[in-house]
């Protein structure tokens, strides 16, 4: 039966294309491809299909899970991305490397609908090469049931050198996060360039990796929390949130030390194969339906002020869960500066501390 | 000879029989797995053909597998070609020649695929060539020629050479002498090497990891890509379980089958 | 005939780019300082005291010579007495057990690891063990087709001589088959060792972030931190230890033989 159903339904979407009316003319792209480059677990698929109908064309969407790693494989060689979503750091050294291209105003123009708190932002203050697409803080996420909430507030991201969590927790494998911790602990800047600051750093993160062990994963610490393999994790606020929303044993903390504020925004290289169909993409995502399914789907909040409201208020899919909406006018949150040599210092010794026993 | 103790024989093969299921276990399990309704791998909680679907529905998932067959066919047919052609031309070569081939073919063999890997990537990148499809496939012919090559020379070398002098002797020309001589001889040979550049080629992750374009995905880039667990990698396991399970039994099937046909077809003696 | 060896050319032709050409840029790559696209030609040996100097990064060549090393030991362990057992069977169900072996090595690594990892995720256990399942399982059948390669090839006659003799079964097994099942048990070392130093695929799946080996070193050098002189000179120092160690084993093998 299911299989019938199933044949049906191939059959039905393939006669699909023929029974709609086409699109007009000047949304028609004849099949191209739109080659979109984001991070995992960080769209709707459904919002992807509803572009690909509505602009007669393909998206060949594939996955980074570091912005270093996106750099260095688009350093690389010539590929032509349409799309990528770096984060604030890494869309300020793309701009400063003239390796983006203006947005096309004319067609995004339903910028007005971005809540304050991304807009005006240092590395792109007018939205010319950029347009938000979510945003987060890192915090902490960790079983109520297996580690008091009270002694998480207390010490924040120190907890991560108490040895009676050894064996039981994720590390997340972001340099730049991972120093991040490490310096607001100690009371330096995230964006620091002081030697002495990230040596102590660096011991901090020995010392860490020494009293608990962690796991160093990035993804899989999703579904790892989710089912409750381990107690605790760094992670990011999106993340974190799906989380909550899955395992109500679990609960999010933004330590007072202080944590970083991050905007993932989507711009168009140089070298972008379709730049018109780009710019129809920005805008398509940025609109109310596309927000609101991608911030649904993925527990990370929306720079679309209505979705953010609506997702975070009464009857909203995450109201009052503690992750959804990023802490804001607290002095000691950071946002990263590009720093490139500092960036490969960082991903060296993050490197040593995976590596050290 | 000695009667084997019976109980010496059931260790034998109760030993056996641990080592298969061993060989078995993850087969097996992902198999039955795949039938799961939830998404759990440790309770069955129903049988559903849900992952089945989402195997036929992932679009990504279904591109992969079309390119892991394309490339593998492809991949194996060119090197198989040159492989062949390359082993009658060096089993003929003089020899310090051929020393310095053969040791230069070995390379890609010897070398751990990360490296021949990252050799290939350095070359596409260097030459400023864009990573694509075509970069994936030359680089699989690349390290399967090698495989293809090892397969045929021992056979070649075991050849009578005045066989093929004979023939052209006889008037043959060089082209005869080498397709209805030499190449229905050492043809079991060329079959092998094929059989092992297809599979080498269908499995390979790490050299189309770093070879592979912006648009290209075998199905071992698939899964390592895949960071959180996706039950449809059971079906798709499952899937290719079967097939090679069926190809197999007919490899082995028919040549059995041309067996007992060429038996019934002898007159009794 | 003589002509023929013309036909080598087009492929002397490919193997000059696609097999002397990378190691050439490697080796290019590994002895000179930074640049990306462009090979700047600074010449420096740094890249290699920046890897021997650290004892991190020697720890990292040590877990991944400890773990090939416990892998290959394992494929012995249980792949001998399998093979002989085999090879103890009549004919017909020797072809068939082997068949059966074979199977698996048809289906893809990810997907069998993968499938691992699944059943693997639910329990408890270490995850250097996780990893040791995961190699052991991929590696495995190798092992066991070498040496029943071996010792299938050996003559009957030597075990029949044997008992006459008056060696029991034990004996025998000690002085005639397993010495010259060797070269079969050296085959599989090289099928085995010699790639598991160099894997992180299975390390990186089944060990749960924990394990940074020679491999993942190498990846991140190349794709995330764009360190293409760096990752060279690892990627040359990991190649020159295997290929040195597989040439020690084929003289090992070729002396034994001529013993």
């Amino acid at each position: 039966m299911k299989k019938t159903l199933s044949v049906l339904l191939a059959l039905a979407l393939a006669l699909l294309p023929l029974l709609t009316f086409s699109a007009s003319a000047e949304e028609d792209f004849g099949g191209v491809t739109l080659n979109v480059y984001n991070w995992g677990e960080y769209i709707d698929e459904q919002v992807l299909r509803d572009f690909e109908a509505k602009y007669n064309c393909r998206v060949n969407y594939k996955n980074y899970d570091s912005n270093e790693s996106m750099y260095t494989n688009i350093s690389g060689g010539d590929d032509p991305w349409d799309i990528l979503v770096p984060s604030d750091y890494m869309i300020e050294r793309l701009i400063k490397e003239d390796r983006l291209q203006p947005l096309d105003k004319s067609i995004v123009d339903n910028l007005d609908n971005l809540t304050d708190d991304v807009k005006n932002l240092s590395f792109d203050p007018d939205n010319t090469y950029s347009v938000p697409y979510l945003w987060q803080n890192v915090g902490i996420v960790f079983d109520t049931t297996k580690i008091d909430p009270a002694t998480v507030e207390e010490k924040g991201w120190e907890i991560f050198l108490d040895p009676s969590l050894k064996g039981h927790a994720y590390m997340y494998d972001s340099s730049r996060d991972a120093f991040m911790i490490a310096l607001k602990t100690l009371g330096f800047s995230a964006n620091t360039d002081k030697e002495e600051e990230i040596q102590a750093a660096y011991n901090w993160l020995l010392e860490m990796n020494t009293a608990i062990k962690p796991s160093y994963v990035t993804d899989e610490m999703i579904d790892g929390m989710a089912e409750g393999f381990k107690w605790i994790s760094l992670g990011y606020s999106g993340d974190i949130a799906y989380i909550l929303s899955e395992n109500e044993d679990m609960d999010f903390c933004a330590p007072k030390q202080g944590t970083n504020i991050a905007v993932d925004a989507m711009v168009i290289p140089k070298n972008a194969g379709n730049p018109k169909l780009a710019n129809l993409f920005i805008r398509f995502v940025t609109d109310y339906d596309a927000a609101l399914a991608i911030s649904t789907a993925t527990g990370y909040c929306s720079p679309n002020a209505q979705v953010m409201a609506e997702l975070s208020g009464p009857g909203g899919e995450y109201e009052g869960n503690a992750a959804y909406l990023p802490r804001s006018g607290n002095d000691l949150d950071e946002i990263f500066h590009d720093n490139p040599s500092l960036a490969a210092k960082l991903s060296d010794l993050w490197l040593k501390v995976m590596a050290s026993r | 000879m000695e009667r084997k103790k019976p109980f010496w024989n059931f260790f034998t093969s109760g030993y056996l029989i641990l080592v298969l299921l061993f060989i078995y276990l993850p087969i097996l399990y992902v198999m039955v797995f795949s039938f799961n309704d939830s998404k759990s791998m440790v309770s069955f909680s129903g049988f559903s053909l849900r992952w089945y679907e989402s195997m036929f529905s992932n679009r990504d998932m279904l591109d992969s597998i079309k390119n892991t067959v394309i490339i593998a066919v492809i991949a194996t047919a060119v090197s198989t070609v040159i492989g062949t052609v390359a082993a009658i031309g060096l089993s003929k070569a003089r020899r310090v020649i051929r020393n310095i081939i053969l040791e230069i073919n070995n390379l890609p063999v010897l070398n751990p695929d990360i490296v021949t890997a990252i050799g290939l990537m350095l070359l596409f990148l260097s030459l400023k060539i864009r990573r694509s499809a075509v970069t994936l496939t030359l680089a699989h012919i690349s390290f399967c020629i090698p495989y293809v090559i090892l397969s045929i020379l021992p056979k070649l070398r075991q050849l009578d050479d005045n066989v093929a002098e004979a023939a052209m002797d006889l008037g043959a020309t060089p082209w005869k002498a080498l397709t209805r001589v030499i190449l229905p001889q050492i043809y079991p040979a060329i079959l092998s090497g094929a059989l092992i550049a297809f599979s080498m080629s269908f499995d390979d992750f790490v050299i189309s990891y770093f070879t592979a374009g912006m648009d290209v995905q075998n199905i071992s880039m698939y899964v390592y890509s895949m960071k959180r667990f996706n039950p449809a990698v059971n079906a798709l396991s499952a899937v290719i379980v079967i097939v090679v399970t069926m190809i197999l039994i007919l490899a082995n099937l028919i040549p059995h089958l041309r067996d007992k046909k060429n038996k019934k077809e002898e007159p009794e003696t | 005939m003589k002509s023929f060896f013309r036909m080598s050319y087009p492929y002397i032709l490919w193997i000059a780019i696609f097999i002397v050409a990378p190691m050439i840029l490697i080796l290019l790559y590994a002895v000179t300082r930074s640049g990306n696209s462009t090979l700047t030609f600074r010449f420096t040996l740094e890249n290699f005291t920046r890897f021997f100097s650290d004892p991190d990064f020697l720890r990292v060549l040590g877990t991944s010579l400890r773990i090939a090393l416990f892998t290959t030991v394992f494929c012995i362990l249980i792949g001998y007495p399998a093979a002989l057992f085999i090879a103890q069977q009549p004919e017909r169900r020797q072809t068939f057990l082997i068949l059966l072996l074979t199977l698996p090595m048809w289906i893809n690594m990810l997907l069998k690891t993968y499938a691992w990892r699944g059943i693997l995720m639910n329990f408890d256990m270490d995850s250097e063990i996780k990893v040791f399942i995961g190699m052991v399982y991929d590696f495995l059948p190798y092992m066991i087709i070498q040496i029943h390669t071996a010792i299938a090839k050996l003559d009957r006659e030597l075990l029949t001589a044997s008992y006459d003799l008056g060696a029991n079964k034990w004996q025998s097994f000690l002085k005639v088959t397993l010495p010259l099942s060797v070269p079969g048990i050296i085959s599989g070392i090289t099928l085995v060792f010699l790639p598991a130093v160099s894997s992180f695929v299975i390390p990186k799946l089944l060990g749960g972030g924990n394990y940074v080996l020679i491999g993942t070193l190498i990846e991140n050098y190349f794709l995330v931190a764009g360190d293409w002189n760096f990752g060279s000179a690892i990627s040359l120092i990991m190649a020159l230890i295997i290929i040195g160690a597989m040439y020690l084993t084929r003289k090992l093998d070729r002396d034994a033989e001529e013993e």
